[in-house]
């Protein structure tokens, strides 16, 4: 910018001068000469415009490459502390635990933390855990539980978890386990590039061991019963209904005084030209509840299977 | 003849289906002919789905007096100084270009329902097959005594939006260091509840900035208000000891008003004021008594299809009706002029018709960033449009949660207005 600026006020340096010298010319010729200047001028900016487009694609081919060789040191500082810790393990005893550990694990029927730890396993690459945790490609996740979506200060998240952050998702058990067993359904464009846990036990364990960095114990219901009816997980057949275009295109209209037919995000997110499970995995989680935001829990919570089926059918086609 | 429309909306698609194909009306020549009369959020959206989506097999009229609208929605926003009064208007070119409606800017003054035309004060008549009135509010005349019509420009109403707003705004930035705004509040119901209360916010920003020791007061005929807790957190939050309300347990609904000398009597007291903004109680607009379709002071439509209760051929929208529990907004008169077009548009062509489905949200923004809403989702039975599911911002929202907020409803403004005027 300050480049650019630079190059604004020496225009206008030029074309003081031009005036200043030939003050005896006619203003035709001074327009004229004034027009050189500005020509030469416009074709510098152009030029050096040509010149800083290829500078930021530079840059975003070195932070490409930046992101793969994080990932690649995230993988073997992984595989370096798994050696470390495998033979101390079997001689001393556990390690000190971080001070936010929760003594008492709650009703031991929710998940196992020690399976949970090999199950974080495949986690590690992106996101640390315990004492000294630092943000990686993805946050540390001392105290997630508790915490609002997309609001862990310094870290750079997808504007889709900033947004859900802001319309008030937080990080509690059935928020965490539906994100765990299927990233997108509860962030459309999340960058966490993860297809998730589909198993039931692996993600009940994982959030036993995740607990245990967090202080809020109260956020851990007695039973596994409240998270599991608010599983976003959709039957097969629910997945597999045909929409009715001619049907949801009127349901759309209802749409359509928030969410623009063209596409423009203006505040409110583009919901054309979805893939068709994303959109109605989407809709389940805002019918269920699990997504936070408002007016879509209303909106879709008196739509039936069909109707989420016959939208989605609709905007999937809209151009 | 009611039963039968009851019969043929509520019973579904298959039934719709198969009552559509003898219900086709062909018009004396040609295509059916739909009249729109108002062009705001119910008359314009009307007016576009049904000329979108019968792609040319309905011929729309829309009737519509002012060349540029001026949404009373955000209108608050320009009294803040968050909006541009450009930011509020819209023309009506691309209902004409884009969608083939034929735009006559004039007054509908009156409708035959027998001869099914509607005639204009700058002469002629317009003939339709089925007309859909949307004419938003006019005031019940000696409802504020002292004030009327004639002294909108001393004590204003802005509660139309265009040169009152900004007649409103040039009181409000030419009041006296110290001075005092007085509202006169409306009683229920009226068109956009939060309204007045997200006005109070705004004109106390304004003030706040330019002439912070100057006295709100609102004198108020109603208990409780729309959004109530909300503002009242936000007032204290941001506009400490600015803002007063007076109640109906202090005379808030006993208020007389003298342009002349620029006084309110509220239930005795007199408060000479700087800027006097009376909202008077409300009534449909003028036409649809003109047509003999109100019931006191609203026009009665039957939620399945916003068809009016006393001519089969005309639905009614928006502000103007009586149709249960819907608030009168933009919002929802734009979500019902969604169903009357689908019901309108299945009775002329055939098309196929779905049961209806309302909703609404309301956005009002209270000071810089803090936005807050309040919606609900509707849907018809025999006596009324009901609320199914519903919801509010809640008091103690943090600052990210506001700024959202307040952000979408910039969102909802572009998204409505798309809609509106394509």
């Amino acid at each position: 910018m300050a480049h650019i600026s630079g190059m604004f006020l020496s225009v206008v340096g030029g074309a003081a001068l031009v005036l200043g010298t030939a003050y005896g010319w006619t203003a035709r010729e001074y327009r004229s000469a004034e027009l050189d200047v500005l020509t030469e001028r416009l074709v510098q900016l152009e030029s050096s415009n040509a010149e800083w487009s290829k500078r930021a694609e530079a840059t975003a081919e070195l932070e490409a490459k930046l992101t793969a060789l994080e990932t690649e040191l995230a993988t073997a500082v992984q595989a370096l502390e798994e050696a470390r810790r495998a033979p101390v393990a079997a001689v001393a005893e556990p390690e000190a635990q971080p001070e936010t550990i929760v003594a008492d694990a709650g009703d031991p029927s929710f998940g196992d933390p020690a399976r949970g730890e090999t199950v974080f396993g495949q986690c590690r690459s992106c996101h640390q855990i315990g004492q000294g945790a630092e943000d990686r490609i993805g946050p540390h996740l001392n105290g997630i539980f508790g915490r609002r979506a997309g609001a862990h200060d310094g870290f750079r998240y997808s504007d889709d978890m900033a947004m859900m952050g802001a319309d008030g998702l937080t990080w509690e058990i059935e928020t965490l386990d539906a994100y765990l067993e299927n990233p997108k359904a509860l962030v459309s464009r999340t960058r966490m590039n993860f297809a998730g846990l589909k198993d039931q036990q692996d993600r009940e364990d994982i959030l036993a061991y995740l607990r245990q960095f967090s202080a809020s114990p109260q956020n851990i219901p007695e039973a596994a019963p409240t998270a599991q009816a608010r599983e976003v997980e959709l039957a097969p057949e629910v997945l597999a209904l045909v929409g009715d275009t001619d049907y949801g295109e009127y349901l759309a209209s209802e749409c359509k005084t928030c969410h623009q037919q063209d596409g423009s995000d203006q505040g409110i997110p583009s919901i054309t030209q979805w893939p068709t499970e994303d959109f109605v995995v989407a809709m389940h989680a805002y019918k269920r509840q699990i997504r936070p935001h408002p007016v879509m829990q209303m909106m879709a919570s008196r739509l039936s299977d069909e109707e989420i089926a016959a939208l989605a059918a609709y905007f999937a086609q809209l151009q | 003849m009611k039963l039968n429309r009851r019969v043929f909306v509520g019973t579904g698609i298959a039934a719709a289906s198969a009552l559509s194909a003898p219900m086709v009306q062909a018009a004396s020549h040609g295509k059916p002919k739909v009249v729109v009369v108002g062009g705001g959020a119910g008359g314009a959206t009307a007016a576009r789905y049904i000329a979108k989506d019968s792609a040319g097999e309905i011929d729309v009229t829309l009737i519509e007096p002012t060349r540029s609208y001026y949404t009373c929605f955000f209108s608050n926003l320009y009294l803040g100084g968050f909006w541009e009064l450009e930011n509020l208007s819209h023309s009506y070119g691309k209902l004409a270009s884009d969608y083939g409606i034929n735009v006559v800017h004039d007054w509908a003054t009156g409708v035959d329902r027998d001869a099914k035309t509607v005639s204009l004060a700058g002469g002629g008549t317009v003939p339709y097959d089925r007309l859909i009135l949307s004419p938003g509010i006019d005031f019940v005349e000696g409802s504020v005594p002292g004030w009327d019509l004639s002294a909108q420009n001393a004590m204003p109403h802005a509660y139309k939006a265009g040169s009152q707003t900004e007649l409103l705004k040039a009181q409000i930035m030419a009041m006296p260091e110290g001075g005092t705004y007085v509202m006169v509040a409306p009683p229920n119901p009226y068109r956009c509840p939060p309204g007045p209360y997200e006005r109070i916010s705004m004109v106390a920003h304004q003030l706040k900035m330019n002439n912070p020791t100057a006295k709100i007061i609102i004198a108020d005929p109603k208990e409780k208000f729309s959004k109530q807790a909300l503002f009242e957190e936000g007032w204290q939050k941001h506009y400490s000891g600015m803002v007063e309300r007076i109640g109906p347990d202090f005379g808030g609904g006993n208020v007389t008003v003298d342009p002349a000398a620029m006084t309110v009597n509220i239930d005795g007291e007199v408060v000479k004021a700087d800027v006097v903004n009376v909202i008077p109680a409300q009534k449909a607009g003028l036409i649809c008594d003109a047509a003999g379709l109100t019931d006191g002071n609203w026009a009665p439509v039957d939620g399945a299809s916003m068809v009016s209760r006393l001519d089969e051929n005309i639905h009614i929208l928006g502000d103007a009706t009586n149709q249960g529990d819907m608030p009168k907004s933009g919002y929802s008169a734009n979500s019902q002029a969604k169903v009357a077009a689908m019901a309108v548009r299945g009775a002329l062509t055939g098309s196929r018709v779905f049961p209806a489905k309302y909703s609404n949200t309301c956005w009002s923004l209270i000071a810089t960033d803090d936005g807050v809403k309040v919606g609900a989702a509707y849907e018809p039975n025999e006596e009324k449009i009901a609320s199914v599911s519903s919801f509010v911002s809640q008091t103690g929202e943090d600052a990210a949660m506001r700024k959202a907020t307040y952000e979408e409803s910039i969102g909802w403004y572009e998204g409505i207005t798309a809609d509106m005027f394509g």
